[in-house]
């Protein structure tokens, strides 16, 4: 004869730990994307130049953000013109002038704020400067 | 019957189709390609070094960026044309020094797609002077 179901009401947790685990390793993995750099930045495409790998990048090397606004950052951090002076004499020291530097502007960046980012580099000793562009659009933005 | 025996070993379905609806919707969710970014090279002269600049070079090519587009030898040019013209000095010579004169209120975009074309024809001596 077949049980009554109400005997044996105890709830299955297996899905329910599935799902909250499921959820867990979401959690985990996008929150470690969070945002190290200014997206609102819209760049400018650039076939030509050398691609970037983000695993090749020196730790020596400096991307400011300038954008379309004019304001300056790295890693999202908005800095006065003082803050990244003193940030770019730091690395000077201790990498030496030759460390990449380089400029994350928006493509609809008044070129004064690139200019004053630019004399900033160049007033600390820093000649070489590249600006990064997309080589290949992926992300279908 | 409603009690799992050992007679009847049915694997249970529910929980790994969970699993694998989760896995997807994750998959579906976090998958976003990136760009793939690359770099143009320029040279920065210091901002009072200006003026040893200013001595007329017959190797020297001047474009010039304004807010409304690209100034070549004293003729506004578009994009495609500079390309024609940058085709043709560089195979005279890659060496040249290539000064890119921006004015202030020109937007960034058109500096790099300068400096793209510079690229692309293996003009690396590439200094940008803001005015």
């Amino acid at each position: 004869m077949k049980k009554p179901n109400n005997e044996d009401a105890s709830l299955d947790m297996t899905p329910m730990i599935d799902v909250v685990f499921q959820l867990i390793i979401f959690f985990v993995v996008t929150l470690k994307m969070s945002d190290d750099k200014d997206t609102t930045i819209k760049l400018a495409d650039g076939k030509h130049g050398i691609v970037l790998t983000q695993e090749e990048l020196p730790p020596s090397q400096l991307t400011i953000d300038v954008a379309r606004s004019g304001r300056v950052s790295l890693s999202n951090i908005t800095l006065t013109d003082k803050a990244l002076e003193q940030k770019i004499k730091e690395r000077k020291n201790r990498y030496g002038s030759e460390f990449p530097c380089m400029i994350r502007a928006d493509k609809n960046t008044p070129h004064k704020h690139v200019a004053r980012v630019m004399n900033i580099c160049a007033a600390c000793g820093v000649w070489k400067i590249s600006f990064v562009a997309i080589q290949e659009h992926k992300s279908g933005k | 019957m409603a009690r799992k025996t050992y007679d009847n070993p049915k694997a249970e379905m529910t929980p790994m189709i969970d699993v694998v609806f989760q896995l997807m919707i994750f998959f579906v969710v976090t998958i976003k390609q990136e760009d793939i970014f690359s770099k143009l090279n320029a040279n920065r002269p210091a901002p009072n070094a200006g003026s040893a600049q200013s001595e007329e070079n017959d190797t020297q090519i001047k474009i010039d960026i304004g807010p409304e587009g690209v100034v070549f030898n004293t003729r506004g040019v578009s994009f495609k044309e500079l390309d024609s013209h940058m085709k043709q000095l560089s195979k005279a010579s890659t060496q040249s020094m290539v000064l890119v004169r921006c004015t202030l209120n020109s937007p960034h975009g058109f500096l790099v797609q300068v400096l793209d074309i510079c690229n692309k024809y293996k003009m690396y001596n590439v200094s940008i002077f803001s005015m």
